[in-house]
C-alpha cells in the first residue's frame, strides 16, 4: 500500500486538476448558452434558405451557368473549407472534422487545396507539414455575418477564377442538442436536381420568371447562399464546440470525483493500518515490559 | 383589399410573418412592387429601402435590406436577406463609422475582390444612414 504522503500528495493534484475541468464547464456552459441565441435566431434562415434555393433549382429553366454542375465535366482542383475549433479539450469535436479532412486528402490524387478557420486545424496540418491557403486567417469566436462574407468571398473568387473546380465545406452540424455529426457538403457547383424523373406530364409546375434576368439573379443569389450557408457552418461550429467542451469537462470531473472517493478510502484505509500498527506495537511493548518486571519481581 | 402571405427571414431572427397588402423592395434593376396575387417570381435584391404596408389603411413601414432575393409563389412571397433593419434599430454611429472604413479602403489599392467587398460595405452602411435619418425626423 502506497505511503500516506503519497496518497495525500495525489489527491492535492487531483483536487486541483478538478478546479481546472470544473471552472471550464462553467464557462462553456455559459458560452453555450449565448451561442445557442445565436443558434437559435439564425436557424430559420439556415433552412429555409437551403429548402428555398432547392426549390428555386427545380424550377429553373434549363440554363447553364458557371455556379452549375456541367454533368461529364471532371472536377480535380477542390478547395476545402474546414471549420475547426481554436483550442483542444473539447472531446472528439476536432479529431471528428479533422478525420474527415484527412480522408478528403488521402482518397483523391486530386490538389486539394485547404482554408481552414480555427487554430487548432491550422496546427494540425502545419505539423503535417500540408500546404494551407495562408492570408486567411478567421477565428472561429463570435461568429458574425461580416466574417461569412469574406470567406465566401475569398472561395468565390477562386472559383470564378478558375482556379477551384469545387467547392466543400466540412463542419460540424447539430443533430440535436445532444448529437452532432461532422459533416461534408458540396457548395460549388451546384447540383441540380434531374428534371424528367419521376413527376407525371399532368401536374401543374409553376415556372418562375427570374428578374431581372435568370442570368443576373442566379449570379446574386447565389453567393447569397453560401454567405448564408457559412455563417450558419460557423454558428454551428461555435455551438458544437462549446457543447462538446461542456461535456467532455462534465466528464472529467466526474471522473476525478469518482477518483478521489477511491483515493479516500485508500487513505483512510492506510492510515487505519498505520494507526492499528503503531497500538500492536504500543500494546506489544508494554506487554514485554510488563513480562519483564513480573519476571524480575518474582 | 386582398393580402398575400409575406414571411421576411434574415440571419438573425424572423422578420415578419404574417399578411401583407403592398412590399415593395429595391431589385437589382430598380424598385419592384409585390401586391395579392403576384405572378410566381424569383426577384434578386440588392442593398437598399424596402417598404411595405401590412393592411391597405396603414402607413408605410421602412426598412434598410441587405442582399437577398424574393420569392413568390402561390399568394405567397419569402423574403431572405442577410440584414434586415427597421429605421429605429440601426445604430448611426456604427453605421457612419462602416462608412467611413469603407472610403477609407476605398481610397487605398486593393484587389478587385476587395473592392467589390468594400463596395458592398459602403452600399448597406448607406442605406441603413439614410434609414437612421427617416427615423430622426
Amino acid at each position: 500500500m502506497a505511503g500516506l504522503r503519497e496518497i495525500q500528495s495525489r489527491i492535492k493534484s487531483i483536487q486541483d486538476t478538478r478546479k481546472i475541468t470544473n471552472a471550464m464547464y462553467m464557462i462553456s456552459s455559459t458560452k453555450m448558452k449565448r451561442a445557442k441565441q445565436a443558434l437559435e435566431a439564425t436557424e430559420p434562415y439556415f433552412y429555409t434558405l437551403q429548402s428555398t434555393i432547392a426549390r428555386i433549382l427545380r424550377h429553373l429553366p434549363e440554363m447553364e451557368h458557371r455556379y452549375f454542375e456541367k454533368p461529364g465535366v471532371k472536377r480535380t482542383r477542390i478547395g476545402l473549407l474546414v471549420i475547426t475549433g481554436d483550442k483542444g479539450l473539447a472531446g472528439a469535436y476536432n479529431h471528428n472534422i479533422l478525420n474527415l479532412a484527412q480522408k478528403f486528402l488521402d482518397n483523391r490524387e486530386n490538389q486539394v487545396k485547404l482554408f481552414v478557420v480555427g487554430e487548432l486545424g491550422r496546427q494540425f496540418f502545419a505539423a503535417r507539414h500540408i500546404p494551407i491557403e495562408e492570408n486567411f486567417r478567421y477565428t472561429v469566436q463570435s461568429p458574425n455575418f461580416n466574417r461569412a462574407r469574406w470567406i465566401s468571398e475569398k472561395l468565390l473568387d477562386q472559383y470564378r477564377d478558375g482556379e477551384l473546380d469545387e467547392i466543400h465545406v466540412i463542419y460540424t452540424r447539430m443533430e440535436n442538442s445532444m448529437q452532432s455529426v461532422p459533416e461534408d457538403e458540396m457548395l460549388l457547383p451546384i447540383r441540380r436536381p434531374s428534371l424528367a424523373s419521376n413527376i407525371p406530364m399532368d401536374v401543374y409546375q409553376e415556372e418562375f420568371f427570374l428578374i431581372p434576368s435568370a442570368e443576373e439573379a442566379v449570379d446574386t443569389i447565389i453567393p447569397n447562399y453560401i454567405t448564408g450557408f457559412i455563417y450558419g457552418a460557423l454558428v454551428q461550429a461555435f455551438y458544437t464546440v462549446h457543447n462538446a467542451r461542456m461535456v467532455a469537462m462534465e466528464a472529467a470531473t466526474n471522473n476525478a470525483d469518482e477518483l478521489l472517493r477511491e483515493l479516500k478510502i485508500m487513505y483512510n484505509r492506510a492510515r487505519q493500518a498505520a494507526i492499528t500498527q503503531e497500538i500492536t506495537e504500543i500494546a506489544s511493548g508494554a506487554r514485554a515490559q510488563r513480562a519483564k518486571m513480573d519476571a524480575n519481581n518474582k | 383589399m386582398s393580402t398575400f402571405h409575406l414571411r421576411i427571414i434574415t440571419s438573425r431572427r424572423i422578420f415578419y410573418d404574417g399578411p401583407c397588402h403592398i412590399l415593395i423592395i429595391p431589385a437589382l434593376d430598380g424598385e419592384k412592387a409585390v401586391m395579392a396575387h403576384h405572378e410566381e417570381m424569383i426577384i434578386a435584391i440588392k442593398p437598399g429601402e424596402m417598404r411595405l404596408k401590412y393592411q391597405e389603411d396603414e402607413d408605410w413601414q421602412y426598412a434598410a435590406v441587405g442582399q437577398g432575393f424574393c420569392q413568390i409563389a402561390n399568394n405567397r412571397a419569402m423574403l431572405l436577406a442577410d440584414l434586415i433593419e427597421r429605421p429605429e434599430e440601426v445604430d448611426a454611429n456604427r453605421a457612419r463609422e462602416a462608412l467611413e472604413r469603407a472610403q477609407e479602403r476605398l481610397r487605398q489599392k486593393q484587389s478587385i475582390q476587395e473592392f467589390h467587398m468594400t463596395q458592398a460595405a459602403m452600399a448597406r452602411a448607406l442605406v441603413r444612414l439614410k434609414e437612421t435619418e427617416r427615423y430622426i425626423q
